[in-house]
Order: structure tokens, then C-alpha cells, then sequence
């Protein structure tokens, strides 16, 4: 009976994996909104972050105008509710939320991450220690669902975990063969992904691991230069943005190929330059940098 | 033994002499005929044998170890292609293990230096001594005829530091690591030796990285531009006291190093908006310039279009692929465009309208009655304005004029729908 029982637990452990392992091959991504202006009507330019909290709100680095918007979404539209413009963040690119609500968002001129609240109130920059090392430059970071801080440190070949205290509690070394890593994103098992640009593929640390690793054979075939990398918190899927080959590469965390989704174009639904991507509650928005605008997507299985 | 067992016998090894013989001669070719057969013909190849050195198979007349004497899908009734013909032969030729191969191997293309039947030179090369290599190597040959400084094994032969077909070893063909290499001549603990290298122990350094090894026009070889400090052998500028354990140490890291002497570059650089990110990562300057001397200006590691291809392949790719060609990317000049520390715009663009961009070498406003500029909004976009690169890539595409999309018809209906039909 034990027997029968076990053979009839793992054909259906089989089944349930080889249906995720097809919705994930299946996935796609539908066009569902465009966003262009803020309250005022003033077109985005060259939109370089975009965040979604997985509920309601979203907030663009609106980088060419020097200014975070922050929008509210219901079911069919992104309203703009508030405009922040900081002395202390000249020139913000990437953004993300933390569990509190605050946000943490990255000057690409100073390369230091602020924290500020929804309310725009400037908390202070993350202090990051150089352990001997130049001076850090943070070219991105991501944020785990505990609210630590994963930094991309190039100038030291490192990245940084942050604890919510703010102390460091961990190093990973960044493999030797990358070319150039332009970001990561962390997964909710605690597995950091690293993309490079210049090496086309990604590289990836698991929980407890001292350093990065290839994840797959590489993305030669499959991108041009990619530069954003974001884990969809919903469907488990890695969406890598092919900024010079305006595209989306679907990838699974084990690094198998889903396909690639939208391309080069001005309309709806195109993409020129995607520059940062945000991957939460069965949505994608996507910072489409050179069509001075964010998409929003839906991630349909 | 019984007649039944010992007729078996003999037919079991009369039909093993049989395969043999068909495996020797496939052709089955009359008593003698071997070789000479083909020579009734081809009177070339008769003269070519009275040559000092004569290719094995042409010597014992197996002509057919590479020639099919009927019919072949290959030049020359070859067997097989011309690169795998030799290789069934000479199959060690390059190890599995190799760092570097030659170009003509790598491509089967024996023959380029290696005359198949006979040759009056040893190895059946189709020349003597360098004047082989220099056939291809025309730069090369310039420059030796042109150098005030020559490196005397070049002068003896190529294959002093070069293994001709593959080196597992080292790159460029080099025998040896090159340090090692240059160590078997260059004595790195010479007092001479430690005192023209201001006291610092370079033995197994990459040497090229300031001499040239086929020779130059400044004394000791060096390369063409000497990074400052070298010049004025102040080595300890960026490297610690010669005196010190780990004297070839650098002072500083990264981008810091160079900014003791290149603050002004590098504070102009650090103040744009936008940097071009190798300039942050750990090697920093490095990425593009060599510390110590180089043949390119601004002592850059190569010309401009490989080094900028070296991360930007599909950009480069792109060009070579495009049905019209973009004349600084062609000619390398990717400065014309982009700013390569550090620029206020997207693309390290050197100006902040695309318009101008094109219109310093094109003028826009006389190829054309589009409306232009930012006044006219992009139909397919609210928050665009029709600029230059609304039509055109300005790396290429596959259309005619660098055009987005077929200026046939797609091209103009991206935005004119209502005129499709």
C-alpha cells in the first residue's frame, strides 16, 4: 500500500513540476498600458528605474527630468499622484521599495543609494564600508522580501548584503570571467542573479554560496548587451531586458530559455532601450528608456 | 588434415590477400602503374619530383592517396577538401590543447604555404625564410623595411618565437609564454639589464606591453607612444619602490591611480551625468589604455573599432551586416558620436540633439521634406518628436540608407497608416 501510495506521490510530484516547467515555456507578455505623463501632462524623459510594490503603487525614475514620480494603480489605470524632486539625488536610476514602504533609489551620477519615504523626505544614503578596496561605485542593487540590501559594487568586483541594521553581512566575489555585470535581482529562496553585459549571460549565487557562478551556457544567441535582470516574485521566471536589441528574454532560474517577447519599435508595446524592469503581482513595467515612457504588461501563462 | 578443411583454408586467406590488396589499391591499378600511370599525363608533376624536396606520397607515386583518379565533388580530384587531405596524414599537426592557431591552418588552407608535391624548399614551403610569412603579413613587412631599430631574431626567422601551426603555449603563435621566451636571450638578472628597468625585477612580464618585438624606430624598441612617467623612468609613480617585495605593486587602485596625475580628465569625467561604466570597475583606465606604451594614440590597447568592438560586438556586427555602411563606424571613428569617458546624454552622445549629431557631417535639411525637429510629434509616440533616428539606425539595418523599416512601404506606413492601401 506504502508502495503504491509512493509511486502515486511522486507521479503527481512529476506531473506539477513538467506543467510549471510548460506554463513557464508558455509565458508571454500583453501589453496593458502606457504611461507618459505625470499629473501635470509633462512627458517623461528618459525614464532609467521603475518599481511596483506588487499592490498599488508604482514609482518611475523619471532620470532626464531629475525626479521620482509616484503613481497609484487601480485596475485599469496608473494615476500619478506625486512628484519628488531631491537635492540629494541628482540624477535617479534604478529604485526599489523596501518591506517598510520606504524607498531606496540610486543617484547614476554620485552612485549612492538614498532612502527616501513616499512623502519625499530624504532618510539619509546607504553607507557601504570599501574593505580596503577604491571607493564603492553602485552600478545597481535589489532588495529581498526580509529587507536586505543586495549592492552591485563594480569598482570592487563584489556584491554587498546590507542588513535592515545596515551592517554588512556578507560578501559575494563577482566570477573572474565577467566582462561587465550591470545588475542583479534576488530570488524569494535567497539566490542572487547577476547579468553581464558584455559576457551575454548570467551568473548566479545560491543561498550559502561564497561566489557567483555561469548560470547556463550563455545568452550569445539569444541578446545584444543585456542590462536589467528582475525575478517575477509571481511566476518564478527570470525577464532579462535586451537594452541594444530592444527585447525581453524569458529565462527559468535554472537557466533554460523561455523565449524572448516584444522588440525594437515606437508603438505600444515595443521597446527602444528598456533600461530597468519590475516583475511583481502578474505584472511587468518596464522603464522603455529611449520611448520616453513605462509599459505596463501583463505576464499571461 | 582433410581436403574439405584445407580448400577452406586456402580460401579464407586467398579472400584476406584479396581485402588487403583491394584496401592498398582501391583503384586496382595494373602491375606498376602506380604513380607513373599518372605521370604519362601530367608532365608537370614529372618535373616537379626532379625538386629537392618531393612530398612523401608523390615519391612513392601513391598519387591516389590524395587524388581520386575518377571523379571527386573537390578541386583537383582531391579525395576530401583540400585542408582535410592533409590532415588525414598529418592529424597532430595543432594539439587539442592549443591557445593559439594559425589563421591558415585553422581554415585547412595548407597550400597557402606548403606546396603539395615538391619544393625547393625544406618542408615543401612554397618559399624560403620569412619572405613566406611576409607574403601575407604586409604590414608587417612595411614596417620591418621601414624600422631604425630591428630585433635581430625577426631578421633570422619568424620561427625563432613563432611555431608556424599552433602554439599550446602562449598567443600569436609564441612558442613560449613570452616572458619566458624573451628570457632565453634577454638575461633578466644582467646588472644592465636590472638598471635600464630602473631596478625592477620584470623578469616574466608581458615585454610587449613597451617593446615591439619585430622592431621599432625608437631605441630599445619601444612601442610608439611611452606612457610619461616611463618616459622620464619614473616607474615608481604608479609602482612601488623597486626596493620593495612586491615592487611591481601599484600604488593605488583603480581609477585613484591615474587620478594623481589625470585629476583634471578624470573630475570632468566624474562630473557628467553619465560615465562609460569600464571607467568604474577594477581595472578602470586599463580597460582601454595601456599604462605603459602603445602604437595608437592616447596610448589606447588597440585602434578604435576592435577596441570598441570588444564589448560592443553587436554594434560592430550590425555595421558589417548592414546593406548601407555609416562612415565613422566604418572607418573606426566612434568618437565622431560618442564621448568616450563621460557625456550629460544617452550613448555618451557627444551633443544632446540627435538632429545635430547627424547634421555635423549630413545636411539634413536639404535631403529632405519631412518635417523635422522638435516641434513636429512622432505619430507612434506622444513623447517624441520626429528626429533623425525616427527613420534611420544610425549602426545599420537591413534596409537601404540605414533605414528602420523598408522605405518602400513600411518605413513611411509606421506613421502614414492612413495612406496604406
Amino acid at each position: 500500500m506504502s508502495k503504491t501510495l509512493s509511486l502515486l506521490t511522486a507521479s503527481v510530484l512529476l506531473f506539477v513540476g513538467a506543467s510549471g516547467i510548460a506554463q513557464a515555456q508558455n509565458l508571454r507578455i500583453r501589453p496593458l498600458k502606457t504611461i507618459y505623463v505625470d499629473a501635470k501632462g509633462s512627458a517623461m524623459r528618459i525614464p532609467q528605474g521603475v518599481t511596483y510594490d506588487g499592490v498599488s503603487q508604482l514609482v518611475v525614475s523619471d532620470t532626464g527630468n531629475r525626479r521620482l514620480l509616484v503613481f497609484s494603480l487601480t485596475d485599469d489605470a496608473a494615476v500619478p499622484t506625486f512628484e519628488m524632486r531631491l537635492r540629494e539625488v541628482t540624477y535617479p536610476t534604478r529604485v526599489k521599495f523596501e518591506p517598510s514602504g520606504t524607498i531606496l533609489v540610486l543617484d547614476g551620477k554620485s552612485h549612492r543609494i538614498a532612502r527616501v519615504t513616499t512623502g519625499g523626505e530624504f532618510q539619509g544614503y546607504v553607507e557601504l564600508a570599501s574593505d580596503g578596496g577604491q571607493d564603492p561605485v553602485i552600478k545597481s542593487f535589489d532588495v529581498d522580501s526580509e529587507g536586505n540590501l543586495w549592492v552591485l559594487d563594480v569598482a570592487n568586483g563584489r556584491i554587498v548584503v546590507v542588513g535592515p541594521d545596515g551592517d554588512s553581512s556578507r560578501t559575494i566575489a563577482t566570477p573572474a570571467e565577467a566582462r561587465f555585470l550591470s545588475d542583479l535581482t534576488v530570488s524569494s529562496s535567497g539566490a542572487v542573479f547577476v547579468v553581464d553585459s558584455v559576457g551575454r549571460r548570467v551568473f548566479v549565487a545560491r543561498k550559502g554560496d561564497p561566489a557567483a557562478s555561469a548560470l547556463g551556457d550563455g545568452l550569445e544567441e539569444d541578446v545584444e548587451f543585456p542590462t536589467c535582470i528582475v525575478v517575477d516574485s509571481a511566476s518564478g521566471v527570470l525577464f532579462i531586458a535586451d537594452q541594444y536589441g530592444g527585447g525581453i528574454v524569458v529565462l527559468g532560474q535554472d537557466g533554460s530559455f523561455h523565449g524572448r517577447q516584444s522588440s525594437m519599435g515606437w508603438k505600444k508595446g515595443y521597446l527602444r532601450y528598456p533600461s530597468d524592469l519590475s516583475a511583481a503581482g502578474g505584472y511587468l513595467f518596464v522603464a522603455d528608456r529611449e520611448n520616453n515612457r513605462v509599459q505596463w504588461f501583463e505576464v499571461v501563462q | 588434415m582433410s581436403t574439405r578443411l584445407q580448400v577452406a583454408l586456402l580460401i579464407v586467406i586467398a579472400a584476406a590477400f584479396a581485402t588487403a590488396a583491394a584496401a592498398e589499391d582501391p583503384f586496382r591499378l595494373k602491375p606498376g602503374a602506380k604513380g607513373k600511370l599518372c605521370l604519362e599525363c601530367h608532365l608537370t608533376v614529372q618535373e616537379e619530383m626532379e625538386m629537392p624536396f618531393v612530398h612523401t606520397p608523390v615519391a612513392a607515386g601513391e598519387c591516389s592517396d590524395c587524388h581520386n583518379p575518377h571523379a571527386s565533388s573537390h578541386g583537383q580530384l582531391l579525395a576530401t577538401d583540400i585542408g582535410g587531405i592533409c590532415m588525414t596524414c598529418h592529424e597532430d599537426l595543432v594539439a587539442e590543447d592549443t591557445v593559439s592557431a594559425h589563421q591558415a591552418v585553422v581554415e585547412g588552407n595548407c597550400v597557402t604555404c606548403h606546396s603539395p608535391h615538391a619544393s625547393a624548399n625544406e618542408n615543401g614551403l612554397a618559399e624560403a625564410g620569412n619572405a613566406l610569412c611576409l607574403s601575407c603579413h604586409e604590414d608587417l613587412a612595411a614596417k620591418l623595411a621601414s624600422n631604425r631599430f630591428d630585433h635581430s631574431p625577426v631578421e633570422d626567422s619568424c620561427l625563432s618565437c613563432h611555431d608556424p601551426h599552433g602554439s599550446s603555449k602562449a598567443e600569436f603563435l609564441l612558442t613560449k609564454e613570452m616572458g619566458e621566451l624573451c628570457g632565453d636571450c634577454h638575461d633578466t638578472g644582467q646588472a644592465s639589464f636590472v638598471d635600464r628597468h630602473m631596478g625592477y625585477s620584470v623578469a616574466g612580464s608581458r615585454c610587449s606591453s613597451c617593446h615591439d618585438p619585430h622592431g621599432s624606430d625608437t631605441s630599445g624598441i619601444m612601442l610608439a607612444q611611452v606612457h610619461k612617467p616611463l618616459t622620464n623612468k619614473m616607474c615608481n609613480q604608479c609602482h612601488l619602490d623597486p626596493t620593495a617585495p612586491n615592487a611591481l605593486e601599484l600604488k593605488a587602485k583603480g581609477m585613484d591611480l591615474c587620478r594623481t596625475c589625470h585629476m583634471e580628465v578624470i573630475n570632468e569625467t566624474m562630473s557628467r551625468d553619465r560615465i562609460h561604466w569600464p571607467l568604474a570597475d577594477e581595472a578602470a583606465c586599463l580597460n582601454c589604455h595601456s599604462p605603459h606604451a602603445s602604437d595608437e594614440g592616447a596610448l589606447l590597447l588597440a585602434s578604435t573599432k576592435p577596441l570598441c568592438g570588444s564589448c560592443h560586438p553587436d554594434t560592430i556586427a550590425r555595421q558589417e551586416a548592414s546593406l548601407s555602411k555609416h562612415a565613422p563606424i566604418d572607418e573606426g571613428n566612434c568618437s565622431a558620436c560618442h564621448a568616450p569617458h563621460a557625456s550629460d546624454n544617452t550613448f555618451l552622445m557627444q551633443t544632446a540633439d540627435v538632429n545635430d549629431a547627424c547634421g555635423s557631417c549630413h545636411d539634413w535639411e536639404g535631403h529632405s521634406t519631412h518635417p523635422i525637429g522638435t516641434e513636429v510629434v512622432d505619430q507612434r509616440n506622444m513623447n517624441l518628436s520626429v528626429d533623425c533616428l525616427s527613420c534611420h539606425r544610425s549602426h545599420g539595418s537591413p534596409y537601404k540608407a540605414f533605414s528602420n523599416y523598408d522605405p518602400s512601404g513600411d518605413l513611411c506606413v509606421e506613421c502614414h497608416q492612413q495612406i496604406y492601401r
